[in-house]
């Protein structure tokens, strides 16, 4: 089913001085899609969101809603709700006012007013609050009064910045949710700014990653971690191990690589046929990926099996993490689930990591 | 620990200044009300006997017009230095750090130079001959009248009070986040509606106090009202001046200031009281 371009932001670029700016960007939210720009900070993702927002005029480059030039309107006429990092409530207005304020400026009916801003009191859960000021209400209930204000409105768009970086690691998770399943329910197109990959990955549909100012790669959530396109990218989201090495051949469709410090890898992960034998790669390997086995197993074909010793074991409650010395001197980080039999492992021991060929992915350095 | 929770640190914190209050304002002060309610004597400074002569006294037609022009330069300061300076106090809030350092530096100038020196300086510029009426004569106008008025009073105080409204608006102003100003907009507010809704009303106590510092400060003012105003219409400070060290009326002088300060606190009273009425009401639900 093909689906409606709802904006269109197309060659934006800002520029704030010769050295510092932001862009081109291009890419396009479809109706209904919760999408996430996702970078660390300074990488221009919060420009983006202001230049949709009309805080930020553009340099260059046209943002367009349902195919008409949203640049040229003032913030007041762009009709994209927005949720504020520090949610910016009004100090001096109730619950009930802060929500009404965009319908008072609307001139709406005294009772239609009321029947929305209930409406949409009861959506966020935060009936009974109605008559508190923001100062008396917790981070989280701040949080969905910002949410419910924006929504209100019924704006084509509605954008979070930075919505859920204010709050502590249990509410976080907790709103997280929430949002979510708002989103899925109200079916409203969302933009949402952050720079906590974990959220990215849990809320999108899909994923911007931004890097200086330019896209890196745009895609689903499991494109973006299974398949990243720049090493940047690799590195950004989740943990990584990451090789410098160089093709030496191929068999039966897959690549033989040689790292640096001389560890012979075979890779057969999808993409990887673009490149040349000879060409320079960094080989990217997800530390959830790596098995670690007693010595002595049978070679399987596909799988690459490397011996080496523990250097190292990290205890995180649900997870561990291991360090891994290869006799090639490569190092590698494992994680693994914390179960019965991954106790066992301890520093110094001499094991054999099991990599499935599947699982390398070759990026282009 | 009970009796560290206990020892009165607030007194330590607070009392010097206490003591220095009780000295020289409340003692003096109490002393002035005392000669408010005795007779005059020329001989004896007052007479040993009760009255309120000294107050009836202000309901002449000449002490009433006194205060009524007092009020009036008072008001009229106030609402030019409310014009001025609200839009100055918001271009100080939110620019940038260093411009704002010299912005504020240029602003409070002029409470850096002496009184006289100051006035001089507005002679220069609204004198008959002044660089205003040259530059009148010279555009083919006829000269005009500025100093010695009611004008050049409201000139000169609007010059020194001005920062004293400036500075609380600003610092009102400041506390206030911008993002707030985005979200309004955000919302759909253009400029003025945004101004109204949301920096206008977190703004007033620091406009309201910006307001009293300036209505106190004009009303009681005696040096700019007495070089540049006109001499047969004083404000009340030059009155009591006069009745203090020229007539040395004391328990006249007395009842004026005290009326002065009645009238003072009485406004500020009222402006308390409006500002927390309609903040209610601002807040209902």
């Amino acid at each position: 089913m093909p689906r409606s371009v709802e904006l269109e932001v197309c060659e934006l670029t800002k520029r704030y001085s010769p050295q510092v700016s932001v862009g081109p960007i291009s890419f396009e939210v479809y109706e209904g899609e919760f999408f996430s720009l996702l970078g660390p900070s300074g990488c221009g993702k919060t420009t983006t969101l202001r230049c949709i927002a009309g805080f930020e005029g553009l340099s260059q480059g046209s943002i367009k809603l349902h195919g008409e030039r949203l640049d040229d309107k003032p913030p007041h006429r762009r009709d994209v709700g927005l949720v504020f990092q520090n949610y910016a409530l009004f100090p001096h207005l109730t619950v009930f006012d802060n929500i009404a304020f965009g319908l008072r400026l609307r001139r709406l009916a005294k009772s239609a007013i009321a029947d929305r801003v209930g409406r949409v009191l009861q959506l966020v859960d935060l009936a009974e609050m109605a008559a508190r000021f923001p100062a008396q209400l917790s981070g989280g209930q701040q949080q969905r009064v910002a949410i419910a204000r924006s929504l209100v409105l019924e704006p084509r768009i509605l954008m979070f910045d930075e919505p859920l970086s204010n709050l502590d690691f249990k509410l976080r998770i907790q709103m997280r949710e929430e949002l979510r399943n708002l989103q899925r329910r109200l079916g409203k197109t969302s933009i949402y700014v952050t720079h906590d990959q974990t959220e990215a990955l849990a809320l999108s549909d899909r994923i911007a990653v931004l890097s200086h100012g330019r896209i890196e790669q745009i895609g689903t959530p499991g494109e973006i971690y299974e398949r990243p396109a720049t090493a940047f990218v690799a590195e950004f989201i989740g943990s990584s191990n990451m090789l410098r090495a160089r093709i030496v051949g191929d068999v039966d469709s897959a690549k033989i690589v040689v790292t640096e410090a001389g560890l012979r890898l075979c890779c057969r992960a999808e993409s990887n046929d673009m490149l040349d034998d000879g060409a320079d790669v960094s080989v990217l390997l997800r530390p959830e990926r790596v098995h670690i086995e007693t010595p002595g197993g049978a070679a399987v074909p596909g799988q690459n099996r490397v011996a080496a010793r523990i250097a190292d074991v990290t205890y995180l409650g649900e997870d561990l993490h291991l360090s891994l010395d290869l006799v090639s001197g490569d190092l590698l980080r494992a994680s693994l689930k914390n179960a019965n039999s991954t106790r066992t492992w301890t520093p110094a021991q001499a094991v054999e990591i099991v990599i499935d060929a599947a699982d390398i992915r070759l990026l282009r350095r | 620990m009970e009796g560290a929770r206990t020892r009165p640190i607030w007194a330590f914190l607070t009392g010097p200044y206490a003591v220095f209050l009780l000295f020289l304002l409340l003692v003096p002060f109490a002393n002035v009300a005392m000669y408010s309610i005795h007779p005059y004597s020329p001989t004896k400074v007052f007479l040993p006997e009760l009255t309120l002569d000294n107050y009836r006294k202000i309901f002449d037609l000449y002490y009433v017009r006194l205060f009524g022009r007092t009020l009036r330069l008072g008001l009229i300061t106030t609402a030019v230095c409310v014009v001025l300076g609200y839009p100055l106090a918001y271009f100080l809030a939110r620019a940038m750090p260093r411009v704002q350092a010299l912005c504020l530096f240029l602003l409070i100038m002029p409470l850096m130079v002496s009184a006289v020196i100051r006035v001089f300086g507005w002679i220069v510029i609204l004198g008959r001959k002044g660089l205003v009426n040259q530059a009148l004569v010279a555009l083919g106008l006829e000269p005009v009248k500025l100093l010695y008025s009611e004008t050049a009073v409201v000139i000169g105080l609007v010059n020194i009070f001005l920062p004293f409204m400036v500075l609380p608006i600003m610092a009102s102003i400041e506390r206030i986040p911008p993002s707030l100003e985005e979200a309004a907009q955000n919302l759909g507010a253009n400029w003025y509606q945004m101004f109204r809704r949301t920096i206008l009303p977190l703004s007033l106590p620091g406009l309201i106090s910006g307001c009293l510092l300036v209505y106190s400060l004009s009303i009681s003012a005696f040096v700019t009202p007495a070089l540049m105003g006109n001499a047969r219409e004083r404000m009340a400070g030059q009155q009591i001046y006069d009745e203090v060290l020229v007539s040395f009326n004391w328990p006249v002088a007395s009842s004026l200031a005290l009326t002065l300060v009645l009238l003072t606190v009485g406004l500020m009273f009222c402006a308390l009281f409006a500002t927390r009425h309609a903040s209610r009401r601002e807040t209902a639900p």
